[in-house]
C-alpha cells in the first residue's frame, strides 16, 4: 500500500513537472540602452520596421523588429532618427528580437 | 459697433468652420499647391489676425499672470519662461536654447535649452512680439499630420545665431487639421527630461479611457482662439484663463453616475480621485549631481517610473497653491467649503539654495551638461539673472530638497476606478486622519455598513 502511494506521488510529481515545462515557453525580456545606427522601414503604410542599435554597454549591434504603431509613426515622421539614444526592452520570438518598449532617452 | 461685432462673429465662425476635424480635407488645397506654403503668412490669408492673437497665448509666452499661487506679484507674469522649481531647475531665460560647451572627452557639442519646444524660430522666441514674431509662428508643428521633424532642429545661421528650423513644406501644409495627439505629444510627452518624466502619463488606448474612445487632447482642451483650457494644477502656473472641467455639460455633467450615492461624492471628492488611481513619471531628481551618459554628456540624476506604476498622494485642494522654497502644493481644507479631496503625483527634487536668502537657485544646464560641474551652472544662471557676485552665490549655495505636488489629471479609467472599499475599508487608500477627520468620524467612514448591500449586489452581478 505504502509503495503504491509512493508511486502515485511520484507519478503526480512527474505529471506536474511535464505540464509545467511543456507549456509555451515564456520569452525573457531583455533590457538595453543604445544608439540607433540604422532604421529600415518600408514606406508610410509599413506595419513593421527593423532598427539596429549599438548597445552602450557591450558596443554590440543589436537588430530589433518594431511593430507598435506609436513608435512606427515616430520613425515615419522622423521624431526618432539615427543617432538617437534609445531605452528599450525586447523579447526573442522565433529568432527575432521583437521590441516591447522603445523610448528616446532624451527630453527637454 | 454692432456692425463690427457681427463682422467679427462671422470671421470667427468662418475661422472655426474652416479648420477641419481630423481626416477631413482643409479648404484651400489648390491655392497651397499653386502658391506653395510660406509659413504663417500663408495661413493668414484665410485666418487674418490669428498669428497676432497667438502671440498673446501661453504657448507663445510661456507665462501669464497667476492669481492662485501665494507669494507672487499679481502684476507680473510667471511660467516656464521664468519659474525656478525642481522639476526643471532652469527656465527659458537661464536655459535659453544654445550650443553647449564641448565635452572635454569627445570634443563634441550639442544644442540644448528649455525653449526647444517653443513654436517660434528662436530668433523670435518666448514672448516676442511684432510682425517678425508673427511670421515666425510654426503653425504646422501643431496642425500638420505630415510634419518632417528632421527640419525642426536647431542650427547656427551665417551670423552665428541659433535658429530653430521648421518644416514649411507644401507637403506638410497639405495635411493640416485640428491637432492630433501626436502634435501635442511632440512637446508634452518628453517635458522635464524624457518621455513620461514630468507629468507621468501617456495618452494611449491602453492607458486612458478617453484615448480608448478615440478622443484627442483638444477634445477636452478645446482651444478658443488658441487659448488652451487647462485643469487646476498646483505646479502648472501659466494659464490662458480657461478651465477644463469634467462636469462640463457637454461632457459628464454635474451628476455623472447612475448611482446617487456616487454622485453625492462629487461635492467633496474630485473625479480624479476615483478615476485616476495611479500615476507615474519621475518621482525624484538630483540637480546637484549629474550622471554621464553614453554620449559623455551629463544629465540630472533621475528616478522614474512608467505611467500607472506609482500611486498618488491625496489632499484637500481648493485651487490655490502654497508656494515656498521647499514646497509647492495644494491649499485647502475640509472646512473651507471649496476644497475636494484630490490626487497628486508627488515629486521631490534636490537643487541648490541661496545661502543668504534661502531661496531656490536656478541652473544653466550648459556647464553641467558638458562636464558635470553643477555649481558652474548655478554661477552662470546667477550671472544671467543679474545676481550680485554670481561666483560667490554658487560657491556658497546649499543643496536641499523641494517637494512638488503635480496635478494628476490623465490616465483616466472607468474599469479600474476605485470602488467603495478602496477608501472605506480600514486599510483604504485615503488617510482620513491626515485629511482632518476625527477618530469617531473615521470609524463611521470605514465600516462595511456603508457599502455591504451595494457591493454584495455587484458581486452577484459580476459572478
Amino acid at each position: 500500500m505504502k509503495n503504491a502511494l509512493a508511486l502515485v506521488a511520484v507519478l503526480a510529481l512527474l505529471a506536474a513537472s511535464l505540464i509545467g515545462f511543456s507549456g509555451t515557453a515564456q520569452a525573457d525580456e531583455i533590457k538595453m540602452v543604445g544608439v540607433i545606427t540604422k532604421i529600415e522601414i518600408a514606406g508610410k503604410d509599413a506595419k513593421s520596421a527593423t532598427v539596429t542599435l549599438k548597445d552602450n554597454k557591450t558596443e554590440n549591434l543589436v537588430v530589433l523588429t518594431v511593430n507598435d504603431d506609436l513608435t512606427l509613426d515616430k520613425f515615419k515622421d522622423h521624431r526618432i532618427q539615427e543617432g538617437d539614444e534609445i531605452r528599450c526592452k525586447y523579447e526573442v520570438i522565433d529568432g527575432k528580437n521583437v521590441s516591447k518598449y522603445f523610448r528616446k532617452t532624451a527630453g527637454c | 459697433m454692432k456692425h463690427s461685432v457681427t463682422v467679427a462673429a462671422v470671421f470667427l465662425a468662418l475661422g472655426l468652420a474652416s479648420l477641419p476635424a481630423r481626416g477631413a480635407e482643409h479648404p484651400g488645397k489648390e491655392a497651397l499647391q499653386k502658391n506653395g506654403y510660406h509659413g504663417s503668412e500663408s495661413c493668414e490669408e484665410c485666418h487674418p489676425g490669428t498669428s497676432a492673437a497667438f502671440l498673446e497665448t501661453v504657448h507663445w509666452k510661456h507665462a501669464s499672470k497667476v492669481t492662485n499661487v501665494e507669494g507672487l506679484d499679481p502684476t507680473k507674469e510667471y511660467g516656464m519662461q521664468n519659474r525656478i522649481y525642481v522639476m526643471c531647475n532652469g527656465n527659458d531665460i537661464v536655459n535659453n536654447l544654445k550650443e553647449i560647451p564641448k565635452s572635454p572627452e569627445t570634443g563634441k557639442t550639442k544644442f540644448s535649452g528649455c525653449n526647444t519646444c517653443h513654436p517660434g524660430n528662436h530668433l523670435s522666441d518666448v514672448g516676442s512680439t511684432g510682425p517678425e514674431a508673427q511670421k515666425a509662428v510654426d503653425c504646422l508643428v501643431c496642425h500638420s499630420s505630415d510634419y518632417d521633424f528632421r527640419q525642426r532642429k536647431p542650427y547656427k545661421d551665417s551670423e552665428g545665431r541659433v535658429v530653430m528650423g521648421q518644416d514649411r513644406s507644401t507637403k506638410a501644409a497639405l495635411s493640416i487639421s485640428k491637432p492630433t495627439v501626436k502634435n501635442c505629444m511632440v512637446c508634452h510627452e518628453a517635458a522635464g527630461g524624457g518621455v513620461v518624466v514630468k507629468r507621468g502619463f501617456s495618452f494611449t488606448k491602453e492607458t486612458d479611457a478617453h484615448a480608448a474612445k478615440g478622443m484627442v487632447c483638444v477634445d477636452c482642451h478645446k482651444a478658443k482662439n488658441h487659448r488652451m483650457p487647462t485643469g487646476l494644477d498646483p505646479n502648472n502656473w501659466a494659464s490662458d484663463g480657461l478651465l477644463v472641467s469634467c462636469a462640463d455639460a457637454s461632457c459628464h455633467g454635474l451628476k455623472p453616475h447612475k448611482d446617487a450615492d456616487l454622485n453625492r461624492h462629487t461635492a467633496h471628492i474630485a473625479c480624479q480621485t476615483c478615476h485616476i488611481p495611479r500615476t507615474g513619471g519621475a518621482f525624484a531628481k538630483d540637480f546637484t549631481v549629474w550622471e554621464q551618459g553614453s554620449d559623455k554628456f551629463y544629465e540630472p540624476t533621475t528616478l522614474k517610473k512608467e505611467a500607472n506604476e506609482t500611486t498618488p498622494v491625496y489632499a484637500w485642494y481648493n485651487g490655490t497653491v502654497k508656494n515656498t522654497p521647499h514646497f509647492i502644493g495644494p491649499k485647502g481644507s475640509r472646512q473651507d467649503g471649496k476644497s475636494r479631496i484630490t490626487p497628486f503625483k508627488i515629486f521631490q527634487g534636490k537643487a541648490f539654495y541661496d545661502a543668504t536668502s534661502g531661496q531656490l537657485l536656478s541652473m544653466d544646464f550648459a556647464p553641467p551638461m558638458a562636464n558635470g560641474d553643477t555649481r558652474a551652472g548655478v554661477a552662470s544662471a546667477a550671472r544671467t539673472l543679474g545676481m550680485k557676485d554670481p561666483e560667490k552665490v554658487a560657491k556658497n549655495a546649499v543643496p536641499g530638497w523641494q517637494t512638488i505636488y503635480f496635478g494628476s489629471n490623465h490616465l483616466v479609467t472607468k474599469t479600474k476606478s476605485l470602488s467603495c472599499a478602496n477608501c472605506h475599508a480600514p486599510n483604504g487608500i485615503l488617510n482620513f486622519k491626515d485629511l482632518g477627520y476625527s477618530d469617531d468620524e473615521i470609524g463611521k467612514l470605514t465600516t462595511p455598513e456603508l457599502y455591504m448591500k451595494k457591493l454584495i449586489e455587484k458581486q452577484k452581478e459580476d459572478w
